[in-house]
């Protein structure tokens, strides 16, 4: 798996995807729906689909001496790993904005969503929708990628409207609140819960789909 | 010799096509030809053996060991080529190369650079600048890069000149002679006439003979191997 996860990562995966990681940093700006950040570092993975499809990368790893089921789990292991690093990355923003920069002018009139821990937790929920909706549909036939995005798509568009309207409604304000409240745990518990949980189910169902699929 | 691939009842059902019961064995140290029409079913059998086309039911077994459950330890064992070389066109043969080896145990680099140097082929060259019967020999040096002791080629001298052709069946008999099994299709007859010791005929989904070549022939009163296929395929249309 290892050698898998290496080739997925620097032979397969084209430099776009690791750029998009990039992306991440817009967890900083104000004043915009910061949770969009996760679907463009989705849409770099999403780009790497389409290299390795132009690539006839599915059949040339089929044929390499591995399982074929260990094909679907080194595209999940690639994507949980730049997904772990956006993570990463915007967790360190994130404590950033909580801290030093909490009382900054532009985050405490923010109307839009704050960097915050409920944030963090919407974010493993977009990357969840993501392995599950993109991946998973992905292995239904191992070449369309046109469908499953179109699906991530508006089921991530649908938690940007979610998350960000959730913090107007009564009681739920310190959702947004530019420091640590213990509500944010709620989202971030969601978060930490589906994500695992959905991308090991969606990687089970693929490899399940991927073992009878005809190359 | 014992047999290093066994076929039983491999079926696989298309709305338009049935690959039939297919059974057949291929023994250590032999080229077995693997002939029959256009859509016969010979690609659908060979990808079949790998789980490349998911069979409805029967079983593959190689080196005694089923299938299912052995992945793993069969696949380094074999090397599969199917025509030619047609994933990651922008990479270069060296970098598809390396990126091949790392996956076998057994890949061997002075038999890397043997084959590269027979087939002629440039490692900073992109995939997608070979010609047809480039792709085919790149093809073939990966599978012939990590002592296979079993090698399965669709139509490996499709697209290869005369003189290539006449290389790589040398190169065959003499890995045969080592005692690799190599089961190959081919519509050039004339390369198994040369050197194939076994033939399995497939029409329309079904195995239809699986013997000797001599006996092969022996059977369809003599002749070349055209000859007999032309001889079988108008019988049936009669």
């Amino acid at each position: 798996m290892k050698e898998l996860l290496k080739k997925e990562a620097f032979f397969t995966a084209p430099k776009l995807t690791w750029i998009f990681l990039a992306f991440a940093v817009m967890a900083l700006i104000p004043g915009y729906p910061i949770l969009t950040g996760a679907f463009y570092i989705c849409f770099g993975l999403f780009q790497s689909y389409q290299t390795a499809r132009e690539a006839n990368d599915i059949l040339y790893t089929a044929m390499l001496p591995v399982k074929k089921t260990a094909v679907v789990r080194a595209k999940f292991a690639f994507a949980c790993l730049i997904e772990g690093l956006a993570f990463l990355l915007s967790s360190v923003l994130t404590a950033l904005r909580m801290t030093l920069l909490a009382h900054a002018a532009p985050y405490e009139t923010n109307a839009m969503m704050n960097a915050n821990v409920a944030f963090l937790g919407y974010m493993l929920l977009a990357f969840a929708l993501f392995n599950l909706f993109f991946i998973g549909g992905f292995f239904k036939t191992a070449h369309k990628i046109g469908r499953p995005f179109l699906t991530y798509g508006i089921a991530v568009l649908l938690l940007v409207a979610v998350a960000e309207t959730l913090h107007f409604l009564p009681g739920l304000t310190p959702l947004n609140a530019t420091t640590f409240d213990p509500l944010q745990l709620v989202p971030f518990a969601v978060g930490a819960v589906a994500f695992p949980l959905l991308t090991v189910c969606a990687e089970k169902t693929a490899e399940k789909r991927f073992e009878k699929l005809d190359l | 010799m014992r047999d290093v691939l066994t076929v039983r009842n491999l079926t696989k059902t298309y709305p338009a096509f049935k690959l039939d019961g297919v059974s057949f064995t291929v023994a250590a140290g032999s080229i077995t030809g693997f002939i029959g029409r256009n859509g016969a079913g010979k690609t659908t059998t060979l990808k079949s053996l790998l789980n490349l086309v998911h069979p409805d039911s029967g079983e593959v077994c190689f080196f005694g060991l089923p299938w299912a459950g052995n992945e793993e330890t069969i696949k380094p064992r074999i090397g599969f080529a199917s025509g030619g070389t047609d994933w990651y066109p922008r990479k270069t043969v060296g970098q598809l190369a390396r990126q091949t080896a790392v996956f076998y145990p057994a890949w061997d680099e002075e038999a890397y650079r043997k084959y590269l140097t027979l087939f002629a082929l440039d490692e900073g060259k992109k995939v997608r600048e070979l010609s047809e019967g480039m792709r085919v020999k790149f093809s073939l040096l990966l599978a012939l890069s990590h002592h296979a002791e079993f090698l399965l080629l669709d139509e490996p001298t499709s697209g290869l000149d005369p003189v290539s052709r006449d290389e790589l069946l040398t190169v065959f008999r003499g890995l045969a002679d080592e005692g690799v099994a190599i089961l190959f299709s081919t519509h050039i007859t004339s390369d198994l006439d040369k050197c194939a010791d076994a033939i399995t005929y497939i029409k329309n989904g079904r195995i239809v003979a699986s013997e000797q070549k001599a006996a092969f022939i022996d059977a369809y009163g003599g002749g070349t191997l055209e000859e007999i296929m032309l001889h079988i395929e108008k019988e049936a249309s009669l």
